[in-house]
């Protein structure tokens, strides 16, 4: 059996006083295309400069394929690209010459042909790489911070924060590109806190809340978890049964509209309606963005 | 190497400032060769000796005589205190570039590849190393070429091993200082506080060392003091370049360095 991509074990970080992580522990399997969410400040930066040692733990370990993250540092790095949520790139340097340096510190493993089919598709010219890097708008910025990252073609992409600052047609662009590594066995580790990005691109989802995971599950049990809002209409009126079976939720129910929440199989209630004179029938899929929104609301510490 | 790479970086980025210094220091070199000159050809060294106050001349001694002499002028140029200042100030600016990259966050770029800490410093004292030697070369040349080719046969030029030798103290202070700021900005996040701290520390203890020459309570403690093993006049009046005095300034050196790859190894980032 393959080691996980990442492992993180009761990770734990403190500065100080304030405590950035507790106690975190997750698996990543290789190939995995993994969003970690979370507000400002919950702990995702934290994580991902542990796993790239620019962060120690306080307590706890961190793996990468296997490799520690802190006693084999140099293998684990050379498995990974990274970008950063600010790259420190220099105004005074060209786009070319940050690439060029950013490619020889990873030991030239750029493939010149797949990083000439970044910059084709993230639009960013021959003209514009020889321009210092003051001149880049923030999305020219966030283009190069992503070529960089994936130049290397590497087994493990971290990406912090990967579409902040890049227009809608550019963010597709970027989507494409993950799905294009995931399906050369890639693995993604992205933190964000755009759900539909990460309803869009990942398998499976982490909420980090005040340097907590308080869930990790697949966009597809999330949503599974959260229900079906499901809206009737009759053409006349009907009783509502005297008893809603298990899992259903009752929102509103006139006479002629029912409103719904159903969790679990929709079985049931298709064959409650059979018998019902129905004009119209809507099953609304929640988004990942309400179901979250109403997790953090919910369990938020009082 | 990927440390050279990143020094290659880092030469690239300092080209300008360290060029322009070279330029402006050659010239200040190659201007007091023509200074002695001048000096001699009026027969003036003399005249400035007596405008010189006699506790003056008394507190320098023997060296103060052969400062006011052809040799002496030509050499003002390897311990003048502006000279001392800019050298100083670059051998800062290049020890203090760790946490230029920390506070930048272009450290995360290039340690999220696979290279150690470790090689970060090492770049950085390549480039104080390289960046002292060939600045202090320059200003030899330009000394030199001052010498040999617009100054009198009958000048009593400096020997070649006079010049060499307060190049190799000059160096060693400035890598002394070098070494220091390496220490602190290892453990900074800014490069303004890791500079600004190094700079205060090189005033104080250049203040406590001339202290110490002037008044001898303050003798003992500017034995604290790394210029007090800087002592360029003793070079010109004859004695021979103290192997003690560069064995603690490379001590110095050599103990910023290690605090420094001690320190940046274990930060966090």
């Amino acid at each position: 059996m393959p080691a996980p991509a990442i492992q993180l074990e009761h990770l734990s970080k403190r500065y100080g006083r304030v405590t950035a992580l507790r106690d975190l522990s997750l698996e990543i399997a290789p190939g995995e295309v993994f969003g970690f969410l979370g507000l400002n400040g919950a702990g995702k930066t934290t994580t991902i400069r542990i796993l790239l040692d620019l962060v120690r733990p306080t307590t706890g370990r961190a793996a990468v394929f296997g490799m520690d993250c802190q006693a084999r540092g140099r293998e684990v790095r050379s498995t990974l690209g990274y970008l950063p949520g600010e790259p420190g790139f220099y105004g005074d340097t060209t786009g070319e010459a940050t690439l060029d340096l950013l490619g020889a510190l990873s030991g030239d493993t750029i493939n010149r042909r797949w990083r000439t089919t970044l910059l084709d598709r993230l639009e960013l010219g021959a003209a514009d790489l020889r321009r210092p890097l003051r001149e880049y708008s923030t999305g020219m910025k966030r283009k190069l911070g992503i070529v960089q990252a994936f130049q290397a073609d590497p087994a493990l992409l971290v990406l912090d924060e990967p579409t902040e600052g890049l227009d809608p047609l550019m963010q597709e662009v970027f989507y494409g590109l993950v799905a294009e590594v995931r399906a050369r066995g890639r693995t993604v580790f992205m933190s964000s806190h755009v759900l539909p990005e990460v309803e869009r691109v990942c398998d499976r989802i982490g909420l980090v809340r005040g340097g907590e995971l308080v869930l990790v599950s697949t966009v597809r049990d999330i949503r599974r978890l959260a229900g079906r809002r499901v809206r009737v209409s009759f053409a006349d009126a009907v009783t509502p049964p005297a008893r809603w079976p298990d899992g259903w939720e009752v929102i509103q129910v006139n006479p002629r509209d029912w409103d719904l929440n159903v969790h679990g199989a929709l079985g049931d209630l298709a064959a409650m309606l059979a018998a019902l004179p129905i004009v119209d029938l809507e099953v609304q899929i929640p988004h990942l963005e309400e179901i979250l929104k109403t997790h953090y609301v919910d369990k938020a510490p009082a | 190497m990927r440390v050279l790479v990143l020094a290659r970086h880092s030469f690239r980025r300092s080209a300008p400032i360290v060029i322009g210094t070279a330029i402006v220091l050659a010239g200040f070199q190659f201007m007091l060769t023509q200074v002695a000159v001048f000096l001699m050809r009026n027969q003036a060294f003399g005249l400035l000796a007596s405008l010189i106050p006699p506790y003056v001349r008394a507190m320098a001694g023997p060296a103060m005589v052969a400062f006011m002499s052809f040799g002496g002028v030509v050499s003002l140029g390897y311990f003048h205190p502006i000279v001392l200042a800019s050298l100083v100030g670059l051998a800062i600016a290049a020890g203090t570039e760790p946490a230029a990259e920390v506070e930048t966050r272009f450290a995360d770029l290039t340690l999220a590849r696979p290279m150690a800490r470790h090689e970060v410093i090492t770049r950085s004292v390549i480039v104080l190393v390289v960046t002292i030697a060939a600045l202090l070369a320059v200003m030899a040349a330009a000394t030199w070429v001052g010498l040999a080719c617009c100054t009198p046969a009958t000048a009593q030029r400096p020997r070649f091993a006079l010049i060499e030798s307060l190049a190799v103290s000059l160096g060693a202070i400035v890598f002394c200082w070098g070494g220091i700021a390496l220490a602190v900005a290892a453990g900074a996040r800014r490069r303004a506080t890791a500079s600004g701290l190094t700079a205060v520390a090189t005033l104080t203890a250049y203040l406590v060392d001339y202290l110490g020459r002037i008044w001898d309570p303050a003798r003992l403690a500017s034995r604290l003091s790394p210029f007090h093993y800087f002592e360029p006049m003793t070079i010109i009046s004859g004695g021979a370049i103290n192997i003690a005095n560069l064995a603690v300034l490379g001590g110095i050196a050599v103990a910023g360095i290690t605090v420094a790859y001690v320190r940046f190894s274990r930060r966090d980032l």
